[in-house]
């Protein structure tokens, strides 16, 4: 039914996706080397526009932008991996053990999964983040991690319910293995490409939120990432006195980073579960999460 | 009925959670809780305001419960302490009045971008692997992945400054008084065309995608088979037989959707300096309020609470099955 130009074009959408972030990967890691600048410094004069000495032009305050935003994108990279990796880590657990054990503990979760869901999450970072006062980029990766695994545990909730019916879990249980394993080397294995697409989902969320919760001026301004850069410049009122590329040049990072990202995601489904292919992941994602619907 | 009765139960418990945060959050800190709390008022406050303050949010001589139900009590009375910023403007004045324009701003830019969105998706569909598909496809994960912040920077940028097609700031001209004439009236919707563009940006796109896949699902059942096979127009088989039934799911979307739409619309008011709930809290932020921050998640949560229960509502309305359940 799949017409042809269409599956190509979807073929190089993955394709760019990961060209993008292997990209934006290896500018970060080679960051000392693609620019004589500290991050820190005041290199220049204030609201300098772009030259050849200075790429994207200067902050405020003198910095160089090109050599904060390459040293950014070290800080919005590794937290947003980081985050990603500990919502998964929650949420995929948290499922799992729902899904599989059932009753009460089932209860207990999901009660919790839905009441987590219908909390608005970023008024609660606001609060947390607020209290804690110039959280650095670490913490904010722990308040993401604790407050925002209740989708991924929802939808692997969903998909367990499915996989533990099939023979070979019932197989394993007759043998008497014991429950843990199981889960771990039974069922986790069989949900990979539902923990991968949460994992670049959480990803995307925790970059997003970071750049979002520091732009608020929540984070820790001395810490050099995107969210600081948006901070400074917005705070120096950069687009009011026109100086674009102090605030526009985060922007498209932030933005050419979620493209990537997203882009990625698409392909991990497609390669995962080829009969996916007609629909999507977002498709997928309330399909599974609607399975879950009904229940408190 | 029964099935409304629980998803009221259930939000009751969620709200009294929210509020549980509030509870603990100072207390959790290292130092003296009523320092955090109201540290940023300094020595301006009277000692009376002080003490009433205390009151507010708990901090009574007695054990941990007995503060807890205070503070509970204070809160379900609607008393949530008074603003230090805006010191003595009570919270929920502040907190009030920006609400409505939050609302306003949010609500018409869900319409609009639902609205849309679900057209796109169902046409999307319609012409599955067309241009227009891969367009709307392509165009909504760009608009979806790129944050609320970013679009409304890049928006306040073209629109506001450079082309100087909108003002960049305000909910309304300040020079106007606030009344139900013309006049002031075109002024916040002329106001509230970059919001509301942003936030349209930032949510047709999920719509259209759901809606779009939810109808693909639908295309190959009998019953559209059965409809063209009767002679039916195109028209009439896309909209009334497979749009009508793929809009139930997309409808529960909406609810998960309702956490996004609060966030993006707090960042945007920041941005174009709205005086919604989103930039009354950056100042607050800015300013170490934390009455009115501790304020706005109760609010927020209340909001999105009510907004969940319309949901619910409306699915059993459209899905006659859940009556009887």
């Amino acid at each position: 039914m799949k017409s042809q130009p269409f599956g190509l074009i979807r073929n190089r959408k993955a394709l760019v996706g990961v060209a993008i972030i292997a990209f934006i990967l290896l500018v970060a890691i080679a960051a000392p080397l693609l620019t004589p600048y500290d991050p820190g410094a005041r290199v220049g004069r204030p609201h300098q526009a772009p030259s050849l000495a200075h790429w994207l032009g200067t902050t405020r305050i003198g910095q160089d932008v090109f050599t904060r935003l390459i040293y950014g994108a070290r800080t919005s990279l590794a937290v947003g991996f980081g985050a990603g990796l500990l919502i998964t880590l929650v949420g995929t657990a948290l499922g799992i053990l729902a899904g599989y054990r059932g009753g009460k503990v089932d209860e207990v979760i999901s009660f919790f999964t839905n009441m987590v869901l219908v909390v608005p999450n970023l008024p609660l970072l606001l609060v947390l983040a607020a209290f804690i006062g110039q959280a650095s980029p670490w913490v904010i990766a722990l308040i993401l991690g604790g407050t925002s695994w209740a989708w991924g545990a929802r939808v692997t909730r969903a998909e367990t319910l499915s996989v533990k019916q099939k023979d070979y879990v019932k197989s394993a249980e007759m043998m008497g293995e014991p429950r843990w394993r199981i889960m771990t080397f039974e069922i986790f294995p069989n949900l990979i490409s539902i923990v991968g697409i949460n994992f670049i989902g959480s990803v995307i969320f925790a970059i997003i939120t970071q750049a979002t919760l520091e732009f608020l001026g929540l984070g820790d301004p001395k810490v050099v990432s995107w969210g600081t850069m948006l901070y400074a410049a917005q705070k120096a009122s950069a687009l009011s006195v026109g100086a674009w590329w102090d605030i526009l040049t985060p922007c498209f990072a932030l933005a050419f980073l979620g493209i990537g990202l997203s882009l990625l995601n698409f392909a991990v489904d497609e390669i995962a579960n080829p009969r996916l292919r007609t629909g999507n992941r977002l498709g997928r994602w309330s399909a599974l999460i609607r399975s879950g619907e009904g229940r408190l | 009925m029964a099935f409304l009765l629980r998803r009221l139960c259930f939000y009751l418990a969620a709200f009294l959670a929210a509020a549980t945060i509030n509870f603990f959050l100072p207390r959790l800190m290292p130092g003296d809780p009523v320092q955090i709390m109201f540290s940023s008022a300094g020595a301006e406050l009277p000692p009376e305001s002080l003490q009433a303050l205390k009151l507010t949010f708990g901090f009574v001589d007695g054990p941990l419960w007995q503060q807890y139900l205070t503070y509970l009590g204070s809160i379900f009375s609607g008393d949530l302490g008074r603003s230090i910023k805006y010191f003595p403007l009570p919270v929920t004045t502040v907190l009030g009045n920006a609400l409505v324009w939050t609302v306003g701003l949010m609500g018409t830019a869900t319409i609009v971008s639902f609205t849309l969105g679900t057209f796109l998706g169902i046409l999307a569909a319609w012409r599955r692997g067309s241009l227009f598909d891969v367009i709307v496809s392509v165009g909504a994960i760009f608009a979806t992945s790129v944050p609320a912040v970013v679009t409304s920077l890049i928006v306040v940028f073209f629109f506001g400054f450079t082309l100087n097609w909108f003002p960049t700031g305000y909910a309304a001209n300040p020079a106007l008084d606030p009344a139900f004439t013309l006049q002031y009236l075109g002024s916040v919707l002329y106001h509230g065309i970059l919001p509301m563009l942003t936030l349209c940006t930032v949510l047709t796109g999920g719509f259209a995608v759901t809606m779009r896949n939810n109808m693909i699902n639908l295309l190959g059942e009998d019953y559209i088979v059965m409809a063209r096979a009767k002679g039916l127009s195109d028209g009439h088989v896309m909209l009334w037989y497979a749009a009508r039934n793929a809009l139930l799911p997309t409808v529960s979307s909406l609810a998960i959707a309702i956490g996004t739409i609060l966030g993006g619309s707090l960042v945007t008011e920041v941005v174009f300096n709205y005086p919604g709930l989103g930039n009354i809290l950056y100042q607050a932020i800015l300013a170490r309020d934390y009455p009115v921050i501790q304020g706005q998640l109760l609010i927020m949560t209340a909001t999105m609470l009510v907004a969940n229960f319309i949901v619910d509502v409306s699915y059993v309305l459209l899905d006659p099955r859940l009556k009887r359940a």
